[in-house]
């Protein structure tokens, strides 16, 4: 989401209404740019402390805007990029808030994935794609498909279980290359992405091959972005049914 | 007369500022009141230019949009966790904010 260029309309007026607002955002100087918006922006920030679980700070978030909520305060969230992707608080507050009685929904708004798709010239439908976050894949028996793009969030804390931790290091990442290194040669191209979220800034995109990943020092905001390593395979016999489903139906 | 945090949002919503050049951008706002440390970050392309002005406070972000544990381990219970499966009305932070 990038200053200037990417609030959208409906959003901006739900900000300028609202008697409170409270901001979880990208940056300091887009946190400046809200407050000429609207005279009550509360930054969630302070809310985060070195050694404390970030699920504390959530769970933090969602009581500071349930209390406005049951003041009768129309109260409005501002996240980064989407409110809906990544984020536990804003779909929590909502479910607390409906169940209380209060009006409450989301407004979508534009992620980094969707600065990615345009930076990079990627469109998930062309191969398919699946989205990961780092450390799930290292937690769970995922599936990945290598003839789709794969694109892997919060790479930085990768293996991170605590949810105190600011990043974490190449030991960690060398066992997110291990992992990957299943389903894709250690010579595959990397990308790390970075979208602008300031507009005097461009995308800053990185390549480099999957062996280099774990001796890569990658900051909170960049994305892993893997292109495919395999073609697609034909479903013979599924595309036999579709066949006889056509002919069927009177299609072909 | 604009401020630097007007002028960035006249350029991220103006599609000719918006895709400029870092050059052609800087050129153009060499002719108007930007400030000499907007100015400055346009030219070097380094957003810390602008921090003698706005100050600098360092943000957290755990992730432009955050982690996904679909459950929260529980390690002094149950050492299998990262491997169970999530539960569909799990009621914990599956994300990172």
């Amino acid at each position: 989401m990038t200053l200037g260029s990417h609030l959208t309309p409906l959003a901006r007026d739900h900000i300028e209404q609202a008697d409170v607002v409270f901001a979880a955002l990208s940056d300091h100087i887009v946190e400046m740019w809200l407050q000429r918006m609207n005279q009550d922006v509360r930054s969630l920030q302070p809310y985060y402390a070195e050694g404390k679980s970030r699920l504390k700070t959530y769970k933090e978030w969602v009581d500071l805007m349930m209390a406005e909520v049951r003041a009768g305060k129309r109260v409005c969230a501002v996240f980064y990029g989407h409110p809906g992707i990544f984020a536990w608080s804003t779909h929590k507050a909502i479910e607390v808030a409906r169940a209380e009685g209060f009006q409450a929904f989301m407004e979508p708004g534009i992620s980094a994935e969707d600065c990615l798709y345009a930076d990079l010239g990627i469109d998930p439908g062309r191969f398919s794609c699946q989205h990961f976050e780092a450390s799930q894949l290292l937690f769970y028996e995922h599936r990945i498909n290598p003839a789709g793009y794969v694109v892997l969030w919060q790479t930085s804390v990768v293996g991170d279980w605590s949810l105190m931790r600011l990043e974490t290091g190449p030991a960690y990442r060398q066992l997110l290359v291990d992992r990957l290194s299943q389903d894709y040669p250690l010579d595959h191209e990397v990308i790390i992405y970075y979208g602008a979220t300031l507009p005097i800034e461009q995308a800053k995109i990185r390549r480099l091959t999957l062996r280099d990943l774990s001796d890569t020092t990658l900051a909170p905001q960049e994305t892993v972005v893997l292109a495919p390593a395999a073609p697609l395979r034909p479903n013979l016999p599924m595309r036999e049914r579709l066949a006889e489903l056509d002919k069927a139906i009177g299609f072909a | 007369m604009a401020d630097t945090i007007e002028w960035l949002e006249t350029i991220g919503k103006n599609a000719a500022l918006r895709r400029a050049p870092a050059e052609k951008l800087a050129e153009t706002l060499e002719a108007t009141d930007a400030t000499a440390a907007l100015k400055a970050a346009v030219k070097s392309q380094d957003r810390s230019a602008l921090f003698a002005e706005l100050g600098h406070k360092p943000v957290r972000m755990h992730n432009m949009n955050g982690p996904s544990h679909p459950e929260e381990p529980d390690h002094d219970h149950d050492e299998h966790a990262p491997t169970r499966p999530p539960r569909p009305d799990q009621d914990q932070p599956s994300r990172d904010r």
